[in-house]
C-alpha cells in the first residue's frame, strides 16, 4: 500500500464566536478575519510538515485548490508544490489538484504542471477537480457548464502535453490557434492523472476508461465502499481489474501512544474540521447544474445530510476519521482496506486546528508504527526510514 | 384542464428547434405571449384574467418545467431567437408580449430585436439590465426560506408557503428550473451590458410595472427602462414584493387590464 500525507493547510483559527456570526468559513467568511502574521507562521509550519512527511518516506506528499475560505489556503496548490519541489527528493508531489473548470486559461495548467514535474525530476501526479460549489460563485463561472467546461479542459491539456507539434483548439469553451507548451513533461506520456469522485457514476466511468486513478472525498465507510465498487464494475465492463493502487482513500487519521489519548485529543480536531470548517449550506455547495439531478435525487433518497449534523462519535463509527493508538489504526485501517479494497491512502494529519506537535506526533506513530505492518504484509523490500 | 375560474387550458406540446416546448393556452381574442419568470411557467389566476381579453400564450422557457433544454439555446440572445421561432410556427405576426422579472429581460429583448413584431409590451420588475451601484439580489445563493421571504412581501404568504415540507421531487423540480435560469443568467448575472444602449428600437407602447417591495430587482431598473423606452410608462404596485402575479394577481391583472385596453394613443390611466 502506498501513504500519501495530504494537506488542507487550513487558517489555522476561528473566532470563538465564529457559529453565531458566520454562515461558513468559505465564500462569504470575510477576509478581514485573515491576520497576515498568523497566515505566515501556518504556510511556513504546513511546508514544513509536507517536507517532513518526504523525509519519514511518505510516498506522496498532496496539495489541494480551495479559494476564497479558511477551510484550506491554496488558491494555488501549484505554488506550494513549487515550493516543495526542490525541499524534498523521494516522494512524489501530488496536486489533488488543480479545479480545471474553474480555468478561464487550462493550458496554464498545462504548463506549471510540465514546469513541476521538470523542477521534482519527474515526481508530479496531476490531480484534476471541478472545483466546490461555492467556487463558482466565488469566480463567477457558471456551475451549468462545470463538467463540460472540466472535460474540455482535460482533454486539452493531456493533447497539449503529448503532441508533438503544434496544434489548434476550436473547443466549445476554449480556443487556441497555436498551442505548443514549452516545456512538455518529463514523464511520458504525462504525469499520473488522479480524479476524485463523489458518488457519480459519470466520473467512475471517466476514470475507468481512461485508466486514471480514482480518490474519495470524506465520506462514511459505507458510502465509499458504493463509490470504489462502482469504479471497479465501471473498469469491469471495459474487461480488466484495477491495480489497488488506482484507488485512493481519503481519510483524516489521528494517532497517539494510547487508542484513549487519542480519543480524548481528537475530539475536539474532528469537530473543528466537520463542524466549523465544513459548515456550509447546500446553497453554496450545490449551485443549479453543478450536479446532475439524477445524482441529486439519489444523494437526497440516501439522506445525505450536512456534516455539522454527525456527532465525533458517528464520524468515528462510520469511518470517517480514524484515530487510535498506532495498533488500533493498524487494525482499524486493515479492516477498512479489506473493506473497501483501495491500495492508496491520503491522509489527513492535520486535522482542522490540530497543533504542530500533535501533527507531527501522528505522522511518525503512523510513518514507523502503523505502516510497515502494510508494507511488509505486501513484502516490499524498503522499510521506512525513521 | 380547467381552471376554479373555469377557464378551459389547452396544453399543446410544439416542436421548436431541437425541442419540445410545452405550452398553455386559453381565451379568445389578440395573441399575448407571456414570458414566466425564473421560477417557473404554468397557469395562475392572472393568466385567467388576462385570457379574458386574449388569446394567452404561456409556453415553459426551454429547459424549464415541461420544455426540452437544447444545445442551441444557451443565452437569453438564442431565448429571443426562439420565440420569434415558436410565433413563425403559430404563424402570429405580432403579439403583446408581457414578461416578469427574468421573462422580462426576455421580452425587452425580443422587442429590441423585431420591435415591429410586438404590439404592446408591458414588463413586471424586469431584469436584464447592468446598473452596478443598483445590482439585482443575488438569487442562487439564498437558501429557501430567505428566498420565499425575499419574493414576497406579504410574510403570511411566505410562512404558508413554507409551512409544507418539499419533497425529493418538489426540490429536484426547483434545481432543475434553477438549473435552466443559471444556464441563462448567471454570468452575465442577470443582465445583457448591451440591453440599455438598444432600447431605442422599441416602439411598442410599454408598462413597466415595479412593486414597492421588490426585494430582488431595485427600483432603479424599473425606472431606467421607462425613461430609456420611448413610449413606456412606470407603474408602482403598492403593498406588494417581487413575486407580483404571484403575490397580488387581481392588481396586476387589473393594471396589465388597463393598460392594454387602452388607445394606442389614448393615456387611459
Amino acid at each position: 500500500m502506498k501513504f500519501n500525507f495530504f494537506h488542507l493547510m487550513p487558517y489555522p483559527t476561528l473566532p470563538d464566536d465564529f457559529d453565531e456570526r458566520f454562515s461558513s468559513p468559505s465564500l462569504t467568511y470575510p477576509s478581514g478575519q485573515f491576520d497576515p502574521e498568523v497566515g505566515m507562521e501556518a504556510y511556513d509550519r504546513y511546508l514544513g510538515e509536507l517536507e517532513y512527511a518526504d523525509q519519514l518516506g511518505y510516498d506522496g506528499i498532496c496539495v489541494n485548490e480551495h479559494h476564497q475560505s479558511a477551510y484550506g489556503m491554496m488558491p494555488s496548490p501549484n505554488i506550494m508544490a513549487a515550493a516543495l519541489a526542490r525541499r524534498t527528493s523521494k516522494a512524489k508531489v501530488m496536486v489533488l489538484g488543480n479545479a480545471i473548470g474553474l480555468r478561464d486559461h487550462p493550458l496554464r495548467v498545462a504548463e506549471e504542471i510540465a514546469m513541476l514535474d521538470h523542477v521534482t525530476k519527474g515526481r508530479v501526479v496531476s490531480g484534476f477537480v471541478r472545483g466546490i460549489g461555492w467556487e463558482y460563485f466565488g469566480h463567477s463561472i457558471n456551475p451549468v457548464l462545470s463538467r463540460e467546461r472540466f472535460n474540455e479542459a482535460h482533454d486539452l491539456i493531456v493533447k497539449a502535453w503529448t503532441s508533438e507539434d503544434v496544434f489548434q483548439w476550436w473547443g466549445k469553451h476554449y480556443e487556441f490557434r497555436y498551442v505548443n507548451i514549452w516545456p512538455r513533461p518529463v514523464q511520458r506520456p504525462h504525469p499520473d492523472i488522479y480524479i476524485p469522485g463523489a458518488g457519480s457514476t459519470e466520473t467512475m466511468k471517466y476514470c475507468a476508461e481512461k485508466r486514471y486513478t480514482f480518490m474519495s472525498v470524506y465520506a462514511p465507510n459505507s458510502t465509499v465502499k458504493r463509490w470504489f465498487d462502482g469504479y471497479r464494475s465501471a473498469c469491469a465492463d471495459l474487461g480488466y481489474e484495477p491495480d489497488p493502487e488506482k484507488i485512493g482513500f481519503a481519510i483524516p487519521i489521528y494517532v497517539a501512544e494510547t487508542h484513549e489519548q487519542a480519543h480524548r485529543e481528537a475530539r475536539h480536531h474532528v469537530e473543528f474540521l466537520f463542524h466549523k470548517m465544513l459548515k456550509q449550506g447546500p446553497e453554496i455547495v450545490l449551485p443549479p447544474g453543478y450536479m446532475s439531478e439524477s445524482s441529486l435525487a439519489g444523494l437526497l433518497k440516501g439522506g445525505a445530510g450536512a456534516f455539522s449534523r454527525l456527532s465525533y462519535d458517528d464520524l468515528v463509527d462510520r469511518g470517517m476519521v480514524l484515530v487510535g493508538s498506532p495498533e488500533s489504526v493498524t487494525e482499524q485501517l486493515e479492516r477498512m482496506r479489506d473493506e473497501l479494497g483501495f491500495g492508496q491512502i491520503m491522509a489527513l494529519m492535520c486535522i482542522g486546528d490540530t497543533p504542530h506537535h500533535r501533527v507531527v506526533r501522528t505522522m511518525e506513530l503512523f510513518a514507523n508504527e502503523v505502516a510497515p505492518n502494510f508494507r511488509s504484509a505486501e513484502r516490499e523490500p524498503e522499510a521506512v526510514p525513521a | 384542464m380547467s381552471t376554479d375560474a373555469g377557464v378551459e387550458v389547452r396544453t399543446e406540446r410544439l416542436q421548436v428547434g431541437a425541442g419540445e416546448v410545452r405550452l398553455l393556452r386559453a381565451g379568445s381574442g389578440p395573441p399575448l405571449l407571456f414570458l414566466h419568470a425564473a421560477g417557473g411557467g404554468g397557469w395562475t389566476p392572472f393568466h385567467d384574467g388576462v385570457s379574458a381579453s386574449f388569446d394567452v400564450l404561456a409556453p415553459d422557457h426551454p429547459g424549464f418545467d415541461e420544455s426540452e433544454q437544447t444545445e442551441e439555446v444557451e443565452g437569453v440572445d438564442d431565448l429571443v431567437y426562439h420565440y420569434l421561432r415558436l410565433l413563425d410556427i403559430l404563424g402570429i405576426e405580432k403579439a403583446t408580449v408581457v414578461g416578469a422579472s427574468f421573462g422580462g429581460w426576455i421580452a425587452a429583448e425580443l422587442a429590441v430585436h423585431s420591435p415591429h413584431r410586438v404590439e404592446k409590451l408591458v414588463l413586471m420588475s424586469p431584469a436584464g439590465l447592468r446598473i452596478p451601484e443598483a445590482p439585482p439580489t443575488d438569487l442562487f445563493i439564498l437558501p429557501p426560506d430567505k428566498l420565499v421571504r425575499t419574493l414576497f412581501h406579504d410574510e403570511a404568504i411566505a410562512a404558508s408557503m413554507l409551512e409544507v415540507e418539499p419533497t425529493v421531487d418538489d426540490i429536484v423540480r426547483i434545481y432543475h428550473n434553477n438549473t435552466a435560469f443559471a444556464r441563462y443568467a448567471w454570468k452575465p448575472f442577470l443582465n445583457d451590458p448591451k440591453l440599455e444602449r438598444r432600447l431605442y428600437r422599441i416602439i411598442a407602447p410599454t408598462l413597466v410595472l415595479w412593486p414597492e417591495h421588490d426585494k430582488v430587482i431595485p427600483r432603479e431598473h424599473a425606472e431606467r427602462y421607462a425613461e430609456t423606452i420611448a413610449d413606456a410608462r412606470l407603474q408602482i404596485l403598492e403593498d406588494c414584493g417581487h413575486a407580483l402575479y404571484g403575490e397580488r394577481p387581481e392588481e396586476v391583472t387589473r393594471a396589465v387590464l388597463a393598460f392594454l385596453s387602452a388607445d394606442a394613443n389614448g393615456g387611459s390611466q
